[in-house]
C-alpha cells in the first residue's frame, strides 16, 4: 500500500466506522431499564434513521409515522454525500469489513454479476409491504445486526464471562478473588446485562448474520453490494448526489489498481465509477499512482450508471411481490388467530402492528422480564420474529412500559402507566387438573400472591377436599376474576409446578383485539 | 466449631474440590437452651428516623446487637415493585435509621439485601430503599442485589418439613443479623411479618414453600437467625397482601416493633391486625419448636 504524506483519508474512514460501531454497542447496552422509568437515550435511534424500514412501516400502515422522521435526514445525507452513509457509518457495513480480516475474499469484481438483485429485493419488500406482506425487516441490516446480538450474541458473552467469574469465585484462592471480583462487579455495572437472558431463535438469528459475513468469501462487502435492500435504496438515491467521485479514464493506460482494491466494486473497466455503488470509502485515493481519483461536489450527471435492472426481470418482482399477499388470507390463522399469540401492551390490532413491526428485537432486548421472545410461527410465517409474550419464560412487569418507549415505529404504542395498567394483553386461565389446591388437596396460591393488580385478579376460596391420602382438608382454590385479569402471565411464570402450569394465559380478551372477548366486554 | 469457622472452612476446602458440594449443619443442642423471659420493645411517632432509635431504646440500644467491626446484614422486605406509601416494602426511612445505627455502633460493614418477586432493580429502586441509603454515603454500607453464586445448600437438621434447602451465604455468616419486615397481608399466610421475610434470603423454587408453609418458616427459622427483629408497622397493609397498590387498603399507624425474640415480636405484630398469635401457623410452628415466645402473657413489653 502506497504511504502518503499525512494521515491517508481511509484511515479517518475506520476511525468513524469503529466510532459508530462503538456508538451502535453502546446504544444496545442501554437497551435496558436504567433505573428510571423512562429510558434516558433514544436508544432506538439507528431504526429511526432508516429509510427502508420507514417506507416499509409507511407503506404497510399508509400512514405517515412521525417516529420514523430521522429517515429523512438520512435519504438527504446520502443525495448531499452519496453512499458514504454504508462506508462510514453503518454499523453492519463496519462489521462486514471487520469480518474481511478474517473471511478473504478475491480481489476485485469476480464471479456472477448479482448487483440488481438489492433493487429487486427493495421492489419486492415495498410493494408486498403495501399489498399486506411485510419482509422488511428480515434482510433489513440493522434489523439482522441486533436480532442477532440481542438473541444470541449478548447472551452468550453474558454466559462466557459469568462462567469465567463463577469458576474463579469456587476454585480461586482468595487473593485472586479479592482481585477478580471486583472486575466482574465492574463488568456487571458496565457491559454485562443484569440477568441472564434467554430467547428462541437465537441460533437463528446468528446463522443470518454469520451468512452475511461469510458472504465476503465470494466478494467483498457481497450482502451490501448485492442484497441489502437498505443499500438499494441509497443506491438509487445516491444516482443523484452531489457528491461524486471522479475515477481515472483512459489516460491511466493499463492500471487499474483501484479496480482490484475497491470493496464495493463500484469501479468499471473503463475506471468509471458508478455513485449507487461507491461508498467512498476511499481506499482508491490513497493508492492511485497518479493521484487522479477525486471526489468533488458537482451537480449529478444525467448519464449515471445503470441499474442493470431489466424490465421483465423489473415487471416479474412487482408481480411477484402484489400476488404473493393474495396467499396469506387463505391460511387457518385467519379464521382463528393462534391462542399464544400475545402481543406486548400497546400493540397495535394484529394487521397493522405485523406491518408497522421492523422485526428489530429492541422490545424483547429491553424487556425487563425477559418475557417478549420472537414468535416462531404464531403469527403466521411474515410474522417470524415479532415479538410476543412466553410467560413460562418472562412475565410482563406491571409497572414497566419500556417496550412502547424502544418500539422504532410504533407498532407497541408507548404507553402512560396507567394506560399500561389498563390494556389486557390476555387473560389467565386455570387448569383443575394440574392446579394444587384442586388435584392434590396441597396448599400453594403462589399465583394470587403475585397477582399484580391492586384488586387481584386471581382470588381463592376456601374449600373442603379429600387429599391424596384420603384426608379431609381446607384448602384455599385459587379463580381468576376476568374483568380484572390484564394477561401479565405473572402467576402463569411463578406457578411452582415443575412442568407445565396449572395457570395460563392465552390472548383472549385483548384490547386490541375487539372480539376475542367471551362477553362481549 | 462454630458456624461462622464451618462457612470459612467449607469455602476454603471447596476451592480444591470442583464437584463438591458444600453443606452446613447446625447444632441443634445450641438452639435448645431454656430462654429467660423476652424483652419486646414497642414505640409509636410519627419522626420514623428518632422512633428506630427510641424502640431500640429498651432492649439497649444498637450497641447490644452490633460490636465493633461487624458485618451486619440489614434485611427489610423489598420484593415488590411499589412505592413506600403503598406498604408493599419495608419503610425506607425505618431500613435507612438502622443502618446509620448499625453503622455509628462500628460496623464493619453493613449489607442490604433482599431476593425480591418483582425485577429487581425495580424493586430497589421503587420501594425508595436504595435512594434512602445512598443519602448516608457511607464506604461500609452496601446495597446489594442478589448473587446467584452465594446460594449455598444448607441442612436444616431440627427441620420437620423442610430438611435442606439453598440460603444466601451473607445472611448465614453475618455477625449481626437485623430481620426488617414490613407488616401486611398475606393470602396464604394470613400475614407476613418477620418469619416470612426470611424467604428473602433462600434460594430455590420458593413457590415450593407454599406446602405446609407455616412449619417450613419455622424450619427456616431454626437457621436463619437474626439477632434483632424491627418489624416495621409505620403503615401496615390490610388486604389484597402482600404487594397491594391500593392505598385504601394501607393503614397508618406509626408504630415500630422491635425483640431479639423472633417469635413474640411475629406475635405481637399478630394483634395489630386483630388477630391472635395462635391464627399464625408459622407463629404456632415456631413456638413448638422453641424458637421463641408467643404467649402474649409470658412477653414483656416495654412501650419506649
Amino acid at each position: 500500500m502506497v504511504r502518503n504524506r499525512k494521515i491517508p483519508v481511509y484511515l479517518w474512514r475506520r476511525l468513524c466506522q469503529l466510532l459508530f460501531f462503538a456508538l451502535f454497542l453502546f446504544l444496545f447496552i442501554k437497551t435496558d431499564y436504567s433505573g428510571s422509568d423512562e429510558l434516558e437515550y433514544a436508544v432506538n435511534i439507528l431504526f429511526r434513521l432508516d429509510p427502508l424500514l420507514a417506507l416499509a412501516a409507511i407503506f404497510a400502515g399508509k400512514t405517515l409515522v412521525a417516529l420514523m422522521l430521522p429517515a429523512l435526514i438520512t435519504l438527504v445525507f446520502t443525495l448531499v454525500f452519496g453512499r458514504s452513509f454504508c462506508g462510514w457509518i453503518c454499523p453492519m457495513g463496519a462489521l462486514v469489513d471487520g469480518a474481511a480480516a478474517v473471511i478473504r475474499s478475491p480481489q476485485g469484481t469476480v464471479g456472477k454479476e448479482l448487483r440488481p438483485v438489492k433493487y429487486y429485493l427493495l421492489i419486492f419488500i415495498l410493494v408486498a409491504a403495501l399489498l399486506g406482506l411485510p419482509l422488511a425487516g428480515y434482510l433489513d441490516p440493522f434489523s439482522l445486526l441486533v436480532r442477532a446480538f440481542s438473541f444470541a450474541v449478548y447472551p452468550a458473552f453474558d454466559f462466557a464471562v459469568s462462567s469465567f467469574f463463577t469458576f474463579t469465585y469456587l476454585h480461586a484462592p482468595d487473593w485472586g478473588n479479592a482481585a477478580l471480583e471486583p472486575v466482574y462487579d465492574f463488568l456487571k455495572n458496565t457491559v454485562l446485562p443484569f440477568s441472564h437472558r434467554v430467547y428462541g431463535l437465537g441460533l437463528l438469528s446468528l446463522l443470518l448474520l454469520a451468512l452475511v459475513l461469510v458472504l465476503n468469501h465470494w466478494q467483498r462487502r457481497f450482502f451490501c453490494r448485492n442484497l441489502c435492500p437498505l443499500g438499494g435504496l441509497l443506491a438509487l438515491v445516491s444516482r443523484f448526489s452531489w457528491l461524486t467521485a471522479h475515477g481515472g479514464d483512459e489516460q491511466c493506460g493499463k492500471c487499474r489498481q483501484c479496480r482490484a482494491i475497491c470493496r464495493m466494486g463500484a469501479i468499471a473497466e473503463d475506471r468509471r465509477i458508478s455513485p449507487a455503488d461507491c461508498n467512498l470509502c476511499l481506499d482508491c485515493v490513497a493508492l492511485c499512482p497518479r493521484n487522479r481519483i477525486h471526489f468533488s461536489f458537482r451537480r449529478p450527471q444525467p448519464d449515471a450508471v445503470s441499474s442493470g435492472m431489466t424490465r421483465r426481470a423489473f415487471a416479474g418482482t412487482v408481480a411477484t411481490g402484489a400476488l404473493l399477499p393474495l396467499f396469506l388470507p387463505g391460511r387457518p390463522l385467519t379464521r382463528r388467530p393462534d391462542p399464544l399469540l400475545i402481543r406486548p401492551p400497546g400493540a397495535l390490532a394484529e394487521d397493522e402492528f405485523l406491518g408497522r413491526c421492523v422485526r428489530c428485537g429492541e422490545c424483547m432486548k429491553v424487556c425487563i422480564g425477559n418475557a417478549l421472545q420472537p414468535a416462531l410461527l404464531e403469527a403466521g410465517i411474515e410474522g417470524m420474529f415479532t415479538p410476543l409474550v412466553r410467560s413460562r419464560i418472562g412475565y410482563c412487569e406491571y409497572n414497566c412500559t419500556l417496550c412502547g418507549q424502544v418500539c422504532p415505529s410504533g407498532a407497541i404504542k408507548k404507553l402512560t402507566l396507567p394506560a399500561k395498567h389498563a390494556v389486557v394483553i390476555g387473560r389467565a386461565f386455570f387448569d383443575k387438573n394440574l392446579c394444587l389446591p384442586y388435584a392434590k388437596g396441597i396448599p400453594c396460591i403462589v399465583c394470587e400472591e403475585h397477582c399484580p393488580t391492586p384488586d387481584k385478579a386471581i382470588k381463592f376460596r376456601p374449600q373442603q377436599v379429600v387429599n391424596a391420602r384420603g384426608e379431609t382438608v381446607t384448602v384455599l382454590q385459587p379463580f381468576v376474576v376476568d374483568e380484572l385479569c390484564i394477561g401479565c402471565g405473572i402467576c402463569e411464570n411463578k406457578c411452582p409446578l415443575p412442568g407445565r402450569a396449572a395457570v395460563r394465559v392465552t390472548g383472549e380478551g385483548q384490547t386490541r383485539q375487539a372480539g376475542l372477548t367471551l362477553s362481549g366486554g | 466449631m462454630d458456624r461462622r469457622q464451618f462457612i470459612k472452612d467449607v469455602f476454603l476446602w471447596s476451592a480444591g474440590a470442583t464437584l463438591a458440594v458444600p453443606q452446613f449443619r447446625i447444632i441443634p443442642s445450641a438452639l435448645a437452651a431454656e430462654r429467660p423471659q423476652p424483652l419486646l420493645s414497642v414505640a409509636k411517632g410519627a419522626d420514623y428516623a428518632a422512633l428506630v432509635s427510641r424502640v431500640l431504646a429498651p432492649l439497649g440500644g444498637m450497641g447490644q446487637f452490633v460490636k465493633s467491626g461487624d458485618k451486619v446484614v440489614i434485611k427489610p422486605n423489598m420484593g415488590w415493585d411499589r412505592k413506600p406509601e403503598q406498604a408493599a416494602n419495608t419503610n425506607p426511612l425505618v431500613v435507612m435509621a438502622l443502618a446509620s445505627l448499625a453503622l455509628q455502633a462500628g460496623a464493619g460493614k453493613v449489607l442490604i439485601f433482599d431476593r425480591s418477586c418483582n425485577e429487581a432493580r425495580r424493586c430497589y429502586a421503587n420501594s425508595g430503599i436504595q435512594a434512602a441509603l445512598a443519602g448516608l454515603d457511607d464506604r461500609r454500607l452496601k446495597i446489594d442485589h442478589m448473587d446467584n453464586r452465594k446460594f449455598v445448600p444448607v441442612q436444616i437438621a431440627r427441620g420437620k418439613s423442610l430438611t435442606s434447602w439453598e440460603i444466601y451465604k451473607d445472611a448465614l455468616d453475618a455477625d449481626c443479623y437485623i430481620n426488617v419486615p414490613v407488616a401486611k397481608h398475606h393470602g396464604l399466610s394470613r400475614l407476613t411479618l418477620g418469619l416470612k421475610n426470611s424467604m428473602g434470603v433462600i434460594g430455590g423454587n420458593r413457590g415450593d414453600m407454599h406446602h405446609d408453609l407455616g412449619q417450613k418458616l419455622a424450619d427456616l427459622a431454626t437457621v436463619v437467625r437474626p439477632k434483632l427483629t424491627v418489624i416495621d408497622a409505620t403503615r401496615i397493609l390490610l388486604r389484597n397482601g402482600p404487594q397491594g397498590g391500593d392505598l385504601n387498603d394501607v393503614k397508618q399507624l406509626d408504630t415500630l416493633i422491635a425483640s431479639a425474640d423472633p417469635v413474640a415480636a411475629d406475635a405481637y405484630a399478630t394483634t395489630l391486625f386483630d388477630l391472635q398469635p395462635a391464627d399464625i401457623d408459622s407463629t404456632v410452628a415456631a413456638y413448638n419448636m422453641g424458637l421463641g415466645e408467643m404467649d402474649l402473657a409470658k412477653i414483656k413489653v416495654l412501650t419506649a
